[in-house]
């Protein structure tokens, strides 16, 4: 009776404890089975045979996965996005011939989006500490994974519309495709167009952006004890019937302090430059040879986390970002705008030159809870070494004071389950020769520097996978004497006034 | 209508003769290379008029039988794997595995091996080409030759998942059809090592290293203390019926595992 009972216990802690996932489970139970001559082999590899029979017709069990893969995560998230977002000329910019497209003073340029954006993605690791990530993205922009609603363009002669509904830039790319190492104890190699793995805020890096490269990660914890520990020694006392009993006394929780530190180095290559070695002599232009070298993004960071006691903590992680070499598209001086031509002149100008920076920025966070409402203090602050060179570039020698960006912040709440909540706001200016343009935030404000504002979001929880977010910005020009460099959405330079509100549904899975 | 007759006359004859007196039994190069064909032969005796169709091309080639209903057994090293159960069940076969003894792979090496022992992290890197050369696990130096099983074998999978914990063999190893060949090549290389059943442990210029400390023995394999110690099969569709059942049950008769024992396999009981 009881061998026929086990034999039955094997196969129902398969059976109904999902199916795949138990084989292992099961296979060593019938094992065990065996060696405590509970059941016999014959008995444990018919039950082995039925088993796998009905795993092989499960969805799991028709998956394959290759031997060297120990473990594989698929996720992905899913957004559909309304966007308001618009931008106002100075009231004091030369203007050009008045005529529809030309910019007038004060003049509004605003855009209504209904977007979505699909991002798929496969974790795995692999044996001998390897492990992989491949990510799947709509949109081929770099700091934007949005296809937007009906902009779907033409083709043929005479050009015939492709839509409605035509499919013209809804294309998936390769967002992030990595592979890695950590074999080394707290240490993490990865190579490949990988997540961005600085810590930092969207002030300095926009959050869609997956550099390529390599990187190098260092994280070691501490922890430190303080005050009364061990095991408390026990003490007699009585119950209502005379019986001893023992219990421990109550003793103090000792302090602890935890430390994380890491370090984060990252070499990516930011511009490749192809052939470095022409055939024949190098090409000039403008009198000068053309630049061959590789433009590379180097950064240095070093930072910790201390976590007290009762959810306390506080980071802070500086890094040093240096740019080496040319490349073949961000070689030209930076000059980012003008105030003193006309609109269009002022957006031909450099928005992207990457000369002259050597940028510091320190993000710091500091955390702590209400009750069970997280809280978070967040701020960065950066500056760049060589704003005078920079500026002196761009035409602007007495401007090489604007070298400072920073940001500071609130948020409180969360977003991890069904009806969570969060609030953040924060403030944020980055003057016009402190931040590479090519790497800030898209959304505030439109990937321009010389600009602050403030910045207030809302999310609510829907369910645990689904999250409705509002988020409103608002912002203007820093120093009136200099244009806004960079662009993206808005063709203002200089951008004197700029807002976005933007309602986003997210699915997670 | 003639024709109907004489196909009808065909068919008759070619499944009517076939499974009563001729038992077509396909598989595992490990059980058809000596022990079925011993088995054959004294059920034979038994069983005058019993004609025998044994084709031992590896684990892989028995299952695959079954499934295509090409045999009335099918010899296994090995236990089918999902893929091939699942694929049985499309086609309405129900692969019914019966224990017919224990074998205990055994990892040899040269007879002129210094190498008397290794570990089972050692079997593991020698055979995924992580150690390379003998004089990493103590042997008098030289490249490791690798022998392996060639990738239709049960014994080539086993292996891999009892030793190599799944992983993929060396690149340079050498695959062998069969365990004869392996202990051959072995026994001519100072430099070789390979793995083969108990059954062909004694073949000559070769000896066996302890894993772990443990040989393959009857007694190891029967209390599964031996590491590298599997059960192996005969695959039918369902309950075996006929002449298959009659010699799946002189296989597992006391005669059946006597010759289990002689042959050099370890009896289920």
């Amino acid at each position: 009776m009881f061998k026929r009972f086990m034999y039955i216990l094997a196969a129902a802690s398969f059976i109904f404890g999902g199916m795949a996932a138990r084989a292992q489970d099961a296979g060593a139970l019938l094992d065990l089975l065996v060696r405590k001559k509970i059941i016999t082999d014959q008995e444990a590899e018919e039950v082995r045979a039925e088993l796998t029979k009905e795993t092989a017709a499960t969805s799991a069990g028709k998956l394959k996965l290759s031997v060297p893969i120990t473990e594989l995560e698929l996720y992905g998230d899913m957004r559909v996005r309304y966007e308001y977002r618009g931008g106002r000329t100075a009231g004091n910019t030369p203007v050009g011939e008045p005529g529809a497209g030309v910019a007038g003073l004060n003049d509004w340029q605003e855009r209504e989006r209904e977007r979505y954006r699909l991002r798929i993605g496969l974790r795995g690791t692999l044996a001998d500490d390897w492990f992989f990530g491949i990510r799947l993205e709509t949109s081929n922009k770099r700091n934007s994974t949005n296809v937007t609603f009906g902009n779907d363009g033409t083709s043929g002669t005479p050009a015939v519309p492709n839509g409605p509904f035509a499919k013209d830039d809804d294309g998936l790319f390769i967002g992030q495709a990595y592979l890695g190492y950590k074999g080394f104890r707290d240490v993490t190699l990865t190579g490949g167009r990988m997540p961005n793995p600085i810590v930092t805020t969207l002030m300095v890096w926009d959050a869609d952006i997956n550099p390529e490269g390599a990187a190098e990660q260092w994280k070691h914890s501490f922890t430190f004890s303080f005050g009364e520990s061990g095991l408390a020694q026990a003490e007699q006392s009585y119950s209502k019937d005379n019986k001893a009993l023992a219990v421990s006394r109550p003793v103090a929780e000792p302090w602890k302090l935890k430390i994380d530190v890491f370090a984060n180095f990252a070499q990516f290559v930011y511009d490749d430059s192809n052939p470095e070695n022409p055939l024949g002599s190098r090409s000039t232009s403008g009198g000068r040879l053309k630049p061959n070298a590789d433009a590379w993004l180097m950064a240095w960071q070093v930072g910790a986390r201390f976590n007290f006691p009762k959810n306390l903590y506080f980071q802070l992680a500086p890094v040093l970002y240096n740019y080496t070499g040319n490349g073949d598209t961000f070689n030209g001086h930076f000059v980012g705008g003008s105030p003193f031509v006309t609109n269009s002149a002022s957006l031909d100008l450099n928005q992207t030159g990457i000369n002259s920076l050597l940028v510091l920025e320190i993000p710091a966070e500091f955390g702590f809870k209400i009750g069970e409402l997280p809280v978070r203090i967040f701020s960065d602050f950066a500056v760049n070494f060589e704003a005078d060179a920079r500026a002196t570039a761009a035409g602007f020698p007495d401007k090489g004071d604007q070298r400072y960006a920073y940001l500071i912040g609130a948020g409180i709440g969360q977003l991890k389950a069904k009806h969570d909540w969060q609030l953040q706001a924060f403030w944020m200016h980055n003057e016009q020769y402190s931040l590479d343009p090519n790497l800030i935030d898209s959304d505030f404000f439109d990937s321009r520097v010389n600009m602050e504002g403030v910045v207030v979001q809302a999310g609510y929880a829907l369910s645990d996978a689904v999250i409705f977010n509002l988020s409103y910005g608002y912002g203007w020009r820093v120093d009136d004497g200099l244009g806004t460099g960079g662009f993206h959405d808005i063709a203002i330079n200089p951008l004197d006034k700029y807002q976005l509100f933007q309602a986003d549904l997210n699915v997670k899975f | 209508m003639k024709h109907i007759y004489l196909t009808l006359i065909t068919i008759l004859s070619l499944t009517g003769s076939a499974y009563a007196d001729r038992l077509v039994i396909k598989g595992s190069d490990t059980l058809g290379a000596k022990l079925v064909p011993q088995l054959a032969e004294q059920f034979k005796a038994q069983h005058p008029g019993t004609t025998f169709d044994i084709a031992a091309e590896g684990s892989t080639t028995g299952i695959a039988a079954i499934i295509d209903g090409t045999a009335q057994i099918g010899m296994s090293s090995r236990r089918a794997k999902s893929s091939e159960i699942g694929a049985a069940s499309a086609k309405g076969i129900n692969m019914k595995p019966t224990i017919v003894a224990y074998d205990g792979i055994a990892v040899i090496v040269n007879a002129g091996n210094p190498v008397k022992s290794l570990t089972k992290k050692q079997v593991e890197q020698i055979f995924t080409g992580e150690v390379t050369d003998w004089s990493a696990v103590d042997g008098s130096g030289g490249k490791i030759s690798i022998y392996t099983r060639n990738t239709s074998s049960g014994t080539y999978s086993d292996f891999k998942e009892l030793a190599m914990k799944k992983r993929d063999y060396a690149p340079g190893s050498q695959k062998m059809a069969g365990n004869e060949q392996i202990a051959s090549e072995v026994g001519r290389n100072p430099a070789g090592i390979g793995y083969v059943g108990m059954a062909y442990i004694k073949a000559g210029g070769v000896k066996v290293v302890s894993i772990d400390g443990a040989t393959p023995s009857i007694q190891s394999v029967q209390n599964h203390s031996y590491p590298y110690w599997r059960p192996t099969f005969y695959y039918t569709n369902g309950e075996p019926g006929g002449i298959a059942k009659t010699f799946l049950d002189f296989t597992l008769s006391l005669v059946g595992q006597k010759i289990v024992n002689q042959v050099g396999f370890v009896p289920i009981k």
